[in-house]
């Protein structure tokens, strides 16, 4: 009888450990021999600190699970094999992943494949509905582990990263208290520690999408200070465009809607690039999913521009440091494209 | 005994230049974006001539209005106050732009290659109009 | 020496914001979509703050900055929750 062949994407999850054993005691029960393909695909942001780590990481999680599984195989007819995906292309959206995995389970010959309810590569959020979507497009039969979630926020000892977060909110909603009142009255700096605390107590857990890093976050803040005047010269050029052709009585306008994938993670810095795009004059963010932007230009000049991604060069830099800010344009790198009004 | 007062009306007058400049171009900006918001075809376009008030119209009337408080508390509050603009009114225009979008307004768009200005203009002023 | 008095440039400024806020209500009114209007009372808001902070350094007011802190955020805010409400789902934001 052939061998069962599964395959079981990992990634550093709680409910990881659990997926691998339904994987292979599933697989074990309509076949007594089992292939088992653990594979983890690495985001397309590996060359950013965190990925570096994230990498390391991925070999130390497939030799655990390749324990895991010979331990719930119990002497069982099961072979492993191991793969990291990803390392020599760039994986994005959901979209990526799905045929990355289909690649590979065409060649081996795999028709199953167990997901993760958890399931989450890199430092995204959780992408389960979308990958399931994006892998019935692909035609992969897929099984979703059955799980016991554990409760995610259980915790109530404040850990090491809990203090950092109480630290940080506490001092910015001091010091913008400060900047409203008066920084060398007694009053007002008795009354700002008090909301300050009461603020940093009740909102800390909700104010950083990411978390903080002793000497990574307060350097992206530095980098955003210069990336202020950047950002500032490139408003006033694409106002004098703007202006210039508004004013001109023919108004020779070309709108168009494009898309762009932008090479930046979801959350504050997504955030921070399609604010910037729509704060530049003749470029609008109309959509922002899965670091796909949808975007309205007015004129030609602006589409170049925002094609050459500076804006986005100038958020990594800001985030990811200087080194991630030196990456081909969103036109070079086949990433921009002009779309038609139905893709709203 | 002359010297320090003429030092600083000269500066007075500098200042007073400035701030006359600042206020003009925030006006300027203005301007053109109020005559964007009435010419422009549909609302897809409408919103990107709506952040130049809020970014150099805005910035340069806040940018006058600081030079005339000069170093006082209320100055820092003008740069704050530029700076929560510029924050929020991003976000602002995109939820807007994204509701219509949702709500199936279409965009007008030029033709791929050939770019029919005429056409445009014709559409944008039997609109306005 | 001034030709005029600082206070009297800022006025003048104010005055022709308040101007142009005037020509916006005519997006306003006309539409034709909720979201043209809609976009036009924000610009119109924003316009509003300008006025504010001009009128704080013309009238030597710097109170009149709290208000416009104020209407900023509740300018935000109106856009936000309008955008919301003109979507069946409500999942804009």
């Amino acid at each position: 009888m052939a061998a069962e062949r599964v395959l079981v994407p990992l990634s550093d999850t709680v409910t990881v450990r659990q997926t691998v054993a339904y994987a292979v005691q599933s697989g074990l029960e309509t076949a007594d021999s089992l292939e088992c393909h653990l594979v983890i695909a690495l985001p397309y942001d590996v060359d950013l600190p965190e990925g570096k780590r994230m990498s390391d990481g991925a070999e130390e999680l497939l030799e655990r699970a390749e324990n895991w599984v010979e331990e719930d195989a119990d002497g069982a007819d099961v072979t492993i094999e191991t793969a990291v995906l990803g390392t020599d292309e760039y994986l994005f959206g959901p979209r990526d992943y799905a045929e990355i995995f289909r690649a590979y389970a065409d060649d081996h010959g795999i028709d199953r494949l167990v997901l993760d309810p958890e399931y989450s590569p890199g430092v995204t959020a959780s992408m389960l509905q979308p990958l399931e979507r994006e892998l019935d497009r692909v035609g992969m039969s897929y099984d979703e582990a059955p799980v016991e979630r554990a409760a995610r926020h259980g915790r109530l000892v404040l850990s090491h990263t809990g203090f950092d977060r109480l630290f940080a909110t506490f001092w910015i909603s001091f010091g913008f208290y400060l900047v409203l009142g008066d920084p060398f009255y007694w009053f007002d700096l008795l009354t700002g520690a008090a909301v300050a605390g009461i603020v940093s107590v009740s909102l800390a857990h909700v104010t950083f999408s990411m978390p903080l890093d002793r000497v990574q976050s307060p350097l992206r803040a530095v980098r955003f200070v210069f990336y202020i005047p950047y950002l500032l010269w490139e408003i006033v050029k694409a106002n004098i465009a703007v202006s210039a052709v508004i004013l001109r009585p023919s108004m020779p306008i070309e709108p168009t809607l494009t898309r762009v994938n932008a090479r930046v993670r979801s959350g504050l810095p997504l955030l921070a690039l399609a604010n910037s795009i729509t704060l530049t004059p003749g470029t609008l963010t109309v959509r922002a999913n899965d670091q796909q932007l949808l975007v309205h230009t007015l004129i030609p000049s602006a589409r170049e521009d925002l094609f050459d991604g500076g804006l986005e060069k100038a958020i990594r830099f800001v985030f990811y440091g200087r080194e991630s800010a030196a990456i081909p344009s969103p036109n070079e790198r086949d990433d921009a494209e002009i779309v038609g009004g139905d893709e709203l | 005994m002359i010297e320090p007062i003429a030092l600083q009306s000269t500066l007075e007058t500098v200042r007073f230049w400035a701030i006359v400049l600042c206020l003009g171009l925030g006006v300027f900006f203005t301007l053109v974006s109020t005559v964007g918001v009435l010419r422009l075809p549909d609302i897809y376009a409408r919103a990107h001539t709506a952040s130049q008030t809020d970014t150099l119209g805005a910035g340069f009337a806040l940018a006058g209005v600081a030079l005339a408080f000069g170093w006082q508390h209320a100055a820092v509050y003008t740069v704050l106050l530029l700076f929560f603009v510029f924050i929020t009114n991003p976000t602002a225009a995109h939820a807007i732009a994204r509701s219509a979008a949702e709500s199936d307004v279409e965009p007008v768009l030029a033709e791929e290659g050939e770019a029919d200005d005429a056409e445009v203009a014709a559409e944008t002023e039997g609109e306005t109009r | 020496m001034t030709p005029v008095p600082l206070e009297d440039v800022f006025l003048a400024a104010a005055a022709l914001f308040v101007v142009l806020a005037i020509v916006l209500f005519y997006r306003a009114v006309v539409g034709p979509t909720t979201q043209d209007r809609l976009l036009a009372v924000n610009v119109l808001g924003t316009n509003t703050v300008v006025i504010l902070a001009l009128l704080a350094a013309g009238l030597d007011q710097s109170w009149f900055l709290d208000v416009a802190l104020i209407y900023a955020l509740l300018n935000f805010l109106m856009s936000i929750a309008i955008s919301k409400f003109t979507v069946d789902r409500g999942g804009v934001l």
